[in-house]
């Protein structure tokens, strides 16, 4: 897992929480990586999923609700750093189309060993659009965040759906219907 | 939370961002390397790239060169058009292929240059390819090229799209003209195989290789019932149509069996006969059809054959009952080519020859069967039967075993087609029992003409041995008259020469009839004076009835003039034969001999002789036996007595000599014998007078003339030499034919009598001697004396060269009338004469000029003329022309007009190719005539040089 994913996650617990929080995270996580991230480094991901677990248990907050708002945060951070990215689309639909085609393929441009969920997307209506999550990460609701996120930076309001296809939650569908 | 804590946890997390930055820092630097390296790399892709580019670049050039070189160079026309049908680019080759330059073409639209009738199908075909995106198409058109010639193209259009839109189109197009003239001739040649096929006058049925039909004719279908029709079985199985008519064969299965014998030996068949059910024979060919070795199904032919069966089978039939025939025949048939190598023997030839027809097949006849005495005659038949022509002969064949057998073979020509004679077949009859019995009955011939030849020599010594003594006897009675005898004793010299007369006549009649009984007498057919022979006749009978009260008159036709061709011997026996008969009868009156031409036809006068008397007669119940042997109409009673076979044998003569006789009588009144005879006109102008008819009156003397006589039997000399010292003429005698011609070379006389029968040299070679050698005496009559009276004695005489004959005994007045025609006595007859009155008018009154010229004639050219005969037998008729031609004036010169118109007439035939023997004739007679004129010519010459 990228970097980014890490120092952008300890600097929204810290932005939230102080970094006495991030301190407990790092120490009481028992990190492989020893807990010291640079952004353009690469990192096993099961230390994110430790981090969340911790933070879930300080926070007392459920995971999947960790890891939507760390979404929503992401994006975010995103729209500052890739800006360029993002210019190439007018709406979230065409944000959201554009992610495997396009955004996923110039991220791997950067990154060569970036490991990325796949998508499926299709457009039944003008309003709707469906997308299917697939990734042996299992972490849809990092996803949703994001969904959530882009629908926030253009500004649009919609309903997302959230449907597991599988009970390991490694396929899921997101139905998103605009207002 | 503790101050220290928050020292602690800065101090961590200055640691943690100190790693971190560390970490970032080995990642950026990784980073950084790995881009530089990138750089590297890409730096040197692109110097590389530009290079690569370079010599792409020259390498495209260079390939476009070669390939726009390729374009040029192919033959095929290279051309890009417009999707609206303009040309735009075309090959060189265009030029090549059609004419046009590549400006002209360039800008032209392509219905300019398709043929008339094919533009809007290729609009319409290639607006379809261009509508249907169709990438690439073939198609065959005609073009009209720059000097209005078609050419057929065949082209490849590939559809250049640029952006989804047809920029223009590319095509190859090729001169296909050739094959597309080789598909037409192929395709005519196919439909006029197939029409040809198809109506051949016999079922037809082609398959494939599979079986499956391919073609097949009306007449097989009708042949075989086939329902279904010609093009309804193209394709099918043949199994399906073989089903349908398998039922019309006879012994179908066997039938199969053939034919897929037939497939499997892939070789032709010819003329398999197929029999019908409904009793039709067909003829079936099986033809294999191949294409390299590859077998590619096969033809079946059947032709209906059954009337060229039934036919043939008539005559194998018909050809088994003549063999049959022939073989049961005592024929032995052989056929063999021009070589006489055997092609066929029949069983009966084989049993003939006792060899089998194996052994005789292909040998060759004439080695192994021929006789070599008998090899000339097959060859001249050979010779024959190569012109065609059959014919038969005998002759001997060797049987195997060595024998011989005698065979009588008929032989044909056997001609092929074309006329062109082949060989031969001969029918071979055994002859050899025959022959053997030919052989014992031609011994027995033999053996009787042997005997008859005996019996006829000794009738012929008969005739000499009593005729000889006989003629002493008449001789001598007719001497004893001169010898004053007493009355009485005249009276028994009477008995005595009557007696002997009628012995005389006896013997010769049955001589005579012996002859012609024999067969012996032969016509010998000569020109001759008929008038002249008739007043002889009479001249004769005149002296014989000189105290009698007798006339005997001729009346002749006055047609009856010149030469006639016949037997003059004959003629004279009958006429003589006659006048005696009628002389016997009649006491007083007269006796008439008449001629006159009855018939005239292109080469033969009919001449009808009468000798009618005014004797007794003959009473009409006799009329009918006068012409019988030993019959006589007055056996009692008369006195003159016969054999009874005078008019028998002169019935005869006439008869020989294709004429008819026949006598009318009344008793008292006398007898009118009448004959007919043919006589050929020898030449109307012709005058050939052989026999002058120098007749004096009886008793007078000849004048001037010398007798040789020949003669070896002494009665007769001393007959003869009487009778000559009688009349007073000179003589000299010559014991036989070598003394006779020894004497006629130094000698000249006027008349030889030449006896036949003599020792040393008999009559007729001494005659031929005198004939035919140089001598004074060449041309001299000379009169046989024979004793034999058999008419073809007569005739060896005459040929010997003889002017004539006198049968012994005989009487003095007949040896008196042959002198007297034969000596040369200057007469009154004008005829041998000298025209003094012609002379004087040539020569005017100049008599030593006369004398001169005659005897000039006679120094010079009378020698020429003499050699006439000779010149004539030498049959040198150019020598001959020559003097006839030279001599023809003289006579006239010396008052010798008429043999001037002998010489003329002779002048004449030589030059016109008469035959030999008549100018030997008129040769012989000139010479005569000439030598005759001689004495007298010799008193002009004395005569004139005394004037």
């Amino acid at each position: 897992m990228k970097g980014i994913v890490f120092t952008e996650f300890l600097e929204m617990v810290e932005s939230k929480f102080g970094y006495t929080l991030v301190d407990q995270l790092l120490l009481e996580s028992n990190l492989p990586s020893g807990g010291v991230y640079t952004a353009i480094g690469t990192y096993d991901h099961h230390e994110m999923i430790t981090l969340v677990d911790k933070l879930s248990q300080q926070t007392q907050i459920p995971v999947p609700a960790l890891l939507r708002a760390y979404g929503q945060y992401l994006f975010v951070t995103f729209t500052k750093a890739y800006g360029s990215l993002l210019k190439q689309s007018d709406s979230a639909f065409s944000l959201l189309s554009s992610i495997q085609h396009y955004i996923h393929v110039e991220v791997r441009k950067i990154y060569p060993d970036a490991e990325l969920p796949h998508f499926v997307v299709e457009q039944p209506e003008e309003n709707h659009l469906r997308m299917y999550y697939q990734s042996e990460r299992k972490l849809a609701d990092f996803a949703h965040g994001l969904i959530d996120g882009c629908l926030a930076h253009f500004g649009e309001k919609a309903t997302v759906t959230q449907t597991n296809l599988v009970d390991d939650g490694s396929q899921v569908l997101f139905d998103i219907v605009k207002e | 939370m503790t101050h220290t804590d928050d020292i602690d946890i800065l101090r961590r997390r200055l640691e943690r961002e100190k790693s971190a930055r560390a970490q970032a820092e080995v990642i950026l630097e990784k980073k950084a390397l790995e881009l530089y390296h990138a750089n590297e790399q890409l730096q040197h892709l692109n110097e590389h790239l530009e290079q690569q580019v370079r010599d792409k670049l020259a390498e495209l050039r260079e390939s476009e060169q070669r390939y726009r070189q390729l374009i040029e160079s192919v033959q095929d026309i290279i051309y890009k058009i417009s999707p609206d049908g303009f040309f735009t680019f075309v090959s060189l080759s265009v030029e090549k292929l059609l004419g046009y330059s590549e400006k002209e073409f360039v800008g032209k639209h392509f219905t300019d240059i398709v043929a008339p009738g094919y533009r809007k199908m290729l609009i319409e075909f290639y607006q379809t390819m261009i509508d249907g995106r169709k990438d690439s198409t073939y198609n065959e058109f005609p073009v009209l090229a720059e000097n209005g010639r078609i050419v057929w193209i065949g082209q490849t259009v590939r559809l250049i799209e640029v952006d989804g839109h047809v920029a223009e189109l590319v095509a190859v197009a090729r001169d296909v003209s050739d094959r597309r003239k080789a598909e037409v001739e192929l395709q005519t040649t196919q439909i006029r195989l197939s029409s040809l096929i198809t109506s051949l006058q016999s079922g037809i049925l082609v398959q494939d290789e599979n079986q499956r039909i391919i073609l097949v004719n009306q007449l097989f279908c009708d042949m075989f019932g086939l329902s279904r029709s010609t093009q309804q079985l193209i394709k099918q199985d043949y199994s399906e149509a073989f089903a349908e008519f398998k039922s019309r064969i006879e012994h179908s299965e066997e039938f199969v069996q053939k034919a897929l014998q037939m497939i499997n030996d892939q070789v032709a068949v010819v003329g398999e006969v197929v029999r019908m059910t409904n009793g039709h024979i067909l003829e079936l060919d099986y033809i294999p059809i191949c294409l390299d070795g590859r077998h590619m199904g096969q033809l079946w032919k059947y032709t209906d054959v059954t009337e060229k069966y039934i036919a043939r089978e008539q005559i194998r039939i018909s050809e088994e009952k003549y063999r049959g025939i022939m073989n049961n025949m005592e024929l032995g048939l052989l056929e063999v080519d021009n070589d006489q190598t055997i092609l066929r023997a029949y069983d009966r030839f084989c049993r003939m020859v006792g060899y089998s027809e194996e052994e005789l097949t292909g040998a060759n006849a004439k080695e192994l069967l021929l006789p070599a005495d008998f090899k000339p005659v097959l060859d001249q038949q050979q010779v024959e039967r190569q012109q065609g022509n059959a014919g038969s002969y005998e002759l001997q064949l060797i049987k195997k075993d060595g024998s011989r057998i005698w065979v009588l073979v008929s032989g044909v020509p056997i001609a092929d087609q074309s006329g062109t004679i082949i060989g031969s077949i001969g029918i071979h009859y055994d002859l050899t029992e025959r022959k053997q019995l030919e052989g014992e009955l031609a011994r027995a011939k033999q053996i009787a003409d042997d005997a008859r030849h005996a019996e006829k020599q000794f009738l012929a010594n008969m005739s000499h041995e009593i005729r000889t003594p006989l003629n002493a006897i008449i001789g001598m009675s007719h001497l004893l008259f001169d010898t004053q005898p007493s009355r009485q004793q005249r009276e028994y010299i009477e008995i005595l020469k009557t007696s002997a007369d009628f012995l005389h006549s006896l013997i010769s009649d049955l001589l005579d009839m012996t002859k012609i009984e024999a067969g012996r007498i032969e016509i010998q057919a000569r020109p001759f004076d008929l008038a002249g022979l008739l007043r002889s006749t009479q001249k004769v009978f005149e002296m014989k009835l000189q105290n009698r009260p007798i006339t005997i008159d001729v009346m002749l036709d006055a047609r009856i003039t010149g030469t006639f061709v016949g037997d003059e011997v004959m003629l004279n026996q009958i006429l003589m034969n006659l006048v005696s008969n009628a002389e016997k009868f009649t006491e007083e009156g007269y006796i008439e001999i008449k001629a006159r031409i009855r018939k005239e036809e292109d080469s033969v006068h009919w001449i009808e002789f009468t000798v009618a008397d005014t004797g007794i007669g003959i009473p009409e119940e006799k009329l009918d036996l006068v012409f019988q042997k030993f019959k006589q109409v007055n056996s009692f009673g008369h006195k003159h007595k016969g054999t009874g076979l005078g008019l028998a044998i002169t019935k005869e003569l006439v008869e020989i000599q294709g004429g008819t006789i026949s006598v009318k009588s009344r008793a008292g009144e006398g007898s009118t014998f009448t004959f007919m005879l043919p006589f050929a006109k020898a030449d109307s102008t012709s005058e050939l007078v052989t026999k002058t008819d120098n007749s004096l009156p009886v008793g007078n003397e000849l004048k001037v003339c010398h007798v040789l006589i020949v003669e070896d039997n002494l009665m007769n000399q001393k007959y003869i030499t009487s009778l000559l010292t009688k009349w007073k003429i000179p003589f000299t005698l010559a014991l036989d034919g070598k003394k006779a011609v020894e004497v006629a070379k130094n000698e000249r006389f006027d008349i030889i009598l030449m006896d036949i029968q003599m020792p040393i040299m008999n009559g007729y070679e001494a005659t031929v001697a005198i004939r035919s050698t140089q001598n004074p005496n060449q041309h001299i009559p000379i009169i046989a004396l024979t004793a034999s009276a058999m008419l073809d004695h007569k005739n060896i005489a005459l040929e010997a060269g003889m002017n004539d004959f006198l049968t012994k005994p005989f009487e003095p007045s007949q040896l008196m009338a042959m002198l007297q025609r034969y000596a040369p006595t200057p007469m009154a007859d004008n005829e041998n004469v000298v025209d003094e009155k012609h002379l004087i008018e040539l020569y005017g009154n100049n008599p030593a000029y006369i004398a001169d010229m005659i005897d000039t004639f006679v120094t010079e050219i009378v020698p020429e003329v003499l050699s006439l005969p000779a010149v004539c037998q030498r049959k040198d008729w150019t020598e001959l022309a020559r003097l006839a031609h030279k001599l023809k004036p003289t006579f006239s010169m010396v008052g010798l007009p008429l043999l001037e118109e002998k010489m003329q007439q002779l002048d004449k035939m030589v030059k016109e190719g008469t035959e030999s023997s008549l100018l030997e004739i008129y040769c012989n007679d000139i010479a005569t005539e000439t030598s005759n004129m001689l004495p007298i010519l010799k008193e002009e010459i004395q005569k004139f040089s005394q004037m």
